[in-house]
């Protein structure tokens, strides 16, 4: 905390007497005479800031409401929600989580699918396999834009290509052909 | 006057390390023990150990008492209310229906209840003497509050808000056996046959 001193010298005493009758009175110090101050209400009241106008003409139309009347009248909530009323809300079994009927067992994997999806496991399987085939693709194109021309077969261990097989290109995969990836 | 808080309160307060009620004998009471002491970071809660109950063999007669087994995940990173949610919807079914449900569920916590009732699935069958892994059904699955952690979110102009890192508990109950069916819902009728057996059954208090 701050401790003043007071420094009994006549002319500030004097001066700081004045000024402390002023501000008694309502006035400011710096005013030299008897004037109403120049600040507005000190109090900050919900309400727009001119006054409205008792008298108005009929033909004037009414004002477009200004943005600060609008800001003024906001929706707020009135009252507390009870938990008894937010729980009410919650549980209603519309927002609760619907059990789902459609289910099934894959018939390749055994695992659990959706009716109208593609099932999981089988789907990761497959894409892994492909994701070996695409690399193999990738080492005998050496690049980016050489893909060529012409088809590709996939042959795995021990398979010749047939006649069918000409003009196309072979990728070699190490392993043994795959149930599920039949040959044509 | 000085305002006194309740004692142990005020002792925990205070002088943190000092613990009065860890200071009188165990068989004496102290007059303000109901109060949480345990500031640790890994406080056994009472869930684990429900696990660790044994009952006195059963009498030849006694129909079979079925295995129980609790399981629980302690500060998962997700919110309360949302996991209620996922807790609800498996409440009462089987464990196969269950797994089936949250796996194709696309919300966070379903991922961490399925790794949860897998858990206890195992945990049943190894330790708690369960015959068929399927053959449990889901007795009670809650979730609770667990530690939040409060931080800054930093908004335009200099504004700030202060936001909460939300955690939850999940607790869940393996009962060997089929799943007990659904209670049909109370009809009007029923609701008013009971609401007449309440009026009927009311008597006349410290009278003859």
């Amino acid at each position: 905390a701050l401790v003043l001193v007071f420094s009994p010298l006549p002319r500030l005493r004097g001066l700081l007497q004045r000024c402390w009758g002023r501000l008694e009175r309502g006035l400011l110090p710096g005013f030299s005479g008897g004037q109403s101050p120049p600040w507005g209400p000190a109090l900050a009241v919900q309400a727009p800031a001119f006054l409205p106008e008792p008298v108005r003409d009929t033909t004037e139309s009414k004002e477009v409401p200004s943005l600060l009347d609008s800001i003024l009248w906001m929706a707020a909530p009135k009252k507390r929600r009870t938990i008894e009323v937010n729980r009410c809300r919650r549980r209603n079994p519309n927002k609760l989580i619907k059990v789902k009927r459609n289910i099934d067992v894959c018939p390749e994997c055994g695992n659990l699918k959706q009716k109208h999806v593609l099932c999981g496991y089988c789907y990761a399987k497959v894409k892994a396999e492909t994701r070996l085939i695409r690399m193999e693709m990738h080492k005998k194109e050496g690049g980016p834009f050489n893909a060529p021309t012409v088809e590709t077969v996939v042959l795995y261990d021990g398979e010749k290509p047939t006649e069918k097989d000409e003009g196309k290109r072979i990728i070699e995969r190490a392993r043994k052909r795959p149930s599920w990836f039949v040959q044509n | 006057t000085c305002c006194f808080l309740a004692g142990g309160a005020w002792a925990c307060r205070l002088l943190g390390w000092a613990r009065p009620e860890r200071w009188l004998a165990s068989g004496s009471v102290f007059p303000l023990s109901c109060i949480h002491t345990s500031t640790s970071l890994q406080k056994s809660g009472k869930w684990e150990k429900k696990n660790w109950v044994v009952y006195p063999p059963q009498l030849p007669g006694e129909p079979r008492r079925p295995a129980e087994i609790y399981h629980c995940r302690r500060e998962i990173k997700y919110s309360k209310d949302k996991m209620w949610y996922l807790a609800k919807l498996i409440k009462g079914m089987s464990i196969d229906q269950a797994l089936a449900q949250l796996e194709f569920s696309d919300k966070k916590g379903a991922k961490v209840i399925k790794e949860v009732l897998l858990e206890a699935q195992e945990m049943a069958v190894r330790n708690h003497n369960v015959e068929f892994k399927s053959n449990l059904h889901i007795a009670e699955s809650l979730t609770g509050r667990g530690r939040y952690v409060k931080r800054i979110r930093y908004h335009g102009k200099g504004m700030f808000g202060i936001m909460k890192i939300v955690r939850c508990h999940y607790f869940v109950k393996l009962v060997e056996g089929p799943p007990p069916p659904p209670e049909p819902p109370t009809t009007g009728f029923d609701q008013a046959k009971e609401y007449v057996q309440q009026l009927r059954s009311r008597t006349l208090v410290n009278t003859l």
